[in-house]
């Protein structure tokens, strides 16, 4: 979106009040959402949960090509679309509401600093666990991601993505680490993500920002997906408070939903970590 | 530890240690670390052992060339800058070289090598006129080349064109970027109080090429001069930690390149004489081979044109 449109909707959004029929689109829970999606995703619904905007959240096939940056999620609010976490944020804060307001200067450096550390390996590791991990891309990946499609379109697709995604590793200089160099990537973000919490209920004291949003919508996605190995998610459990971290949010905003809705919600959180 | 370990590195100019983002963050940490380093600076990628810049070359771990992977196997050395940071400021760390590469460094590719002018200008024309001969045609090309490719895939838009939109898309990033690394680094010396740490490094690999190099068109470099505490951070470094570039490499600034450019090379007279006999050589072996120029050995059409005059004498006489 250029500046200018940006400019635009936000002085829209400023005029308008949080629609009720508010919709949040996805790509399909049970068989195609991926790892690293469902990720951003529950980011997202985590983070207007705690902004207390009601959401639908709605799951096509097709979300990825709906979605005006080609990524997922997206929101549909009254008659504008926005999408990734980032962009949503600014959406959320043109019209009024915002979690970050009570933050001075530096602590807001230090939020956007973890956030971009979240994005730069947790994702990326995510991303390169689901493509570039042979066995992971085999078995998982490709069959999920095509899934909605028929033969030979469901091939060329998932291999175009792959190629697409191993490409970007290469130009990140991801592409010559191993294996076990990511999980060691992903520990050491654990690790400073856990000092960064130490014994706080959330990462800037009593009030949850969006990084609390976004921490909690990958590490919860990790811990609750099952891939080929626990590796991953084994490197998210050595750091306790995390864990409490998760069962936390999950308690607070996630809970009223849990009996009201059937399993198949769920399966968006994967089992819950109680 | 017999040996120092070799780094090699970009040569240094604009009154830096390093023209290079990776190089200077690299020189930058092992003075913080106090590391004793055989340095050497290089204009020839393929003269460093691995054929990147930065390269650090280890005793019995072969080389070591990005560099993340340089602080890492200098702190296993124990030249560790990081030593006094709580675990809380490590994490922070973490964070911040987060921030400084998904924010700054796009920004900061873009204005050294994929703004037209600034290219043109000053980036292409120092690694032309720094890298050795038949290189200095094809490197500087290239790195241009890999450079818009990795913005493009990191940008995720394969059809990325330079343009007014995507600069204004990465100098907003990047001016968000540079207001919170001066909001987080306040009225401090560095970043964690006193002394220097691997977090300064990068802040001033990233930072301080802006504010040394000239470039034509300098959105950025405005943004960071206003900034003060971060403009002060960076001179500060580069007076405490390497007081001789600022000194000697003076008469390098490009802002006397224009017209001073006789005295800081040394063969120029030459080359420029050479360069003259070689066009002058070119064109006239060119005008010869195509015709336009012909020569005809003087002697034979004197003695045709004394045939003449004997002839016209001839008839006259008749």
């Amino acid at each position: 979106m250029s500046l200018a449109a940006e400019a635009f909707v936000s002085q829209i959004a400023a005029a308008e009040p949080w629609p009720q029929n508010a919709t949040l689109y996805q790509p399909l829970r049970e068989d195609q959402i991926l790892l690293s999606d469902c990720a951003s995703s529950l980011a997202v619904q985590a983070y207007l949960r705690m902004c207390g905007l009601p959401v639908r959240v709605c799951c096509r096939a097709n979300a990825e090509y709906m979605s005006p940056s080609g990524k997922v999620p997206f929101i549909h609010v009254g008659n504008q679309v926005v999408s990734e976490l980032g962009p949503i944020v600014q959406f959320t804060k043109a019209k009024g509401h915002s979690l970050s307001d009570g933050l001075d200067d530096v602590q807001r450096a230090e939020m956007k600093a973890y956030m971009e550390l979240v994005n730069n390996m947790l994702l990326t590791a995510e991303l390169y666990i689901q493509w570039c991990d042979d066995t992971t891309a085999s078995e998982i990946t490709r069959q999920r991601y095509s899934s909605p499609y028929s033969w030979p379109l469901n091939h060329i697709l998932a291999y175009q993505k792959q190629w697409e995604v191993r490409r970007k590793m290469n130009a990140i200089g991801w592409a010559g680490k191993g294996l076990e160099q990511v999980y060691e990537d992903v520990s050491q973000c654990c690790q400073a993500l856990s000092q960064r919490l130490g014994t706080q209920p959330f990462f800037f004291n009593k009030q949850p920002t969006e990084l609390d949003a976004l921490v909690f919508g990958h590490l919860f996605t990790i811990l609750t997906t099952r891939l080929t190995t626990d590796e991953l998610s084994e490197r998210i459990k050595s750091c306790s408070n995390l864990l409490s971290f998760c069962r936390r949010i999950e308690q607070t905003y996630f809970e009223e939903d849990k009996d009201s809705q059937s399993a198949g919600s769920q399966y968006s959180r994967g089992p819950s970590l109680f | 530890m017999a040996a120092p370990m070799q780094l090699y590195c970009w040569k240094g100019d604009y009154g830096l240690p390093s023209v290079d983002i990776d190089c200077l963050t690299v020189l930058a940490y092992a003075k913080f670390a106090g590391a004793p380093l055989k340095v050497h600076k290089l204009t020839n990628p393929w003269r460093s052992p691995t054929g990147i810049l930065p390269t650090l070359q280890t005793r019995g771990e072969g080389s070591v060339s990005q560099p993340s992977k340089i602080i890492i196997h200098l702190r296993k050395q124990k030249y560790n800058a990081d030593y006094d940071l709580s675990a809380k400021e490590g994490a922070d760390t973490l964070a911040f070289v987060s921030l400084l590469e998904e924010k700054l460094l796009p920004a900061l590719i873009y204005t050294l090598w994929i703004d037209s002018k600034n290219y043109v200008d000053v980036t292409r024309r120092w690694y032309a006129e720094n890298v050795p001969f038949p290189l200095n045609f094809v490197l500087p090309n290239r790195m241009h080349a890999q450079r818009l490719g990795r913005l493009q895939l990191v940008r995720e838009d394969p059809a990325l064109e330079p343009g007014e939109q995507l600069e204004q898309e990465l100098y907003q990033e990047a001016l968000e970027c540079m207001t919170l690394l001066s909001q987080r680094l306040g009225s401090q010396k560095f970043f964690f109080g006193d002394s220097p740490s691997a977090l300064d490094a990068y802040v001033f690999g990233h930072l301080a090429p802006l504010l040394k190099i000239k470039l034509p068109n300098r959105k950025l470099q405005q943004y960071l001069s206003s900034l003060e505490n971060l403009q002060l951070f960076c001179t500060n470094i580069l007076a405490l930690y390497f007081p001789s570039e600022i000194q000697a490499p003076v008469h390098t600034a490009p802002t006397q390149a224009d017209g001073g450019d006789m005295d800081h090379e040394p063969h120029k007279r030459w080359n420029q004489v050479m360069s003259v006999l070689f066009a002058m050589g070119a064109m006239l072996g060119y005008a010869i081979l195509t015709g336009i120029i012909t020569i005809k050995s003087a002697h034979p059409h004197l003695q045709e044109s004394r045939h003449d005059d004997v002839d016209e004498e001839g008839e006259e006489e008749d």
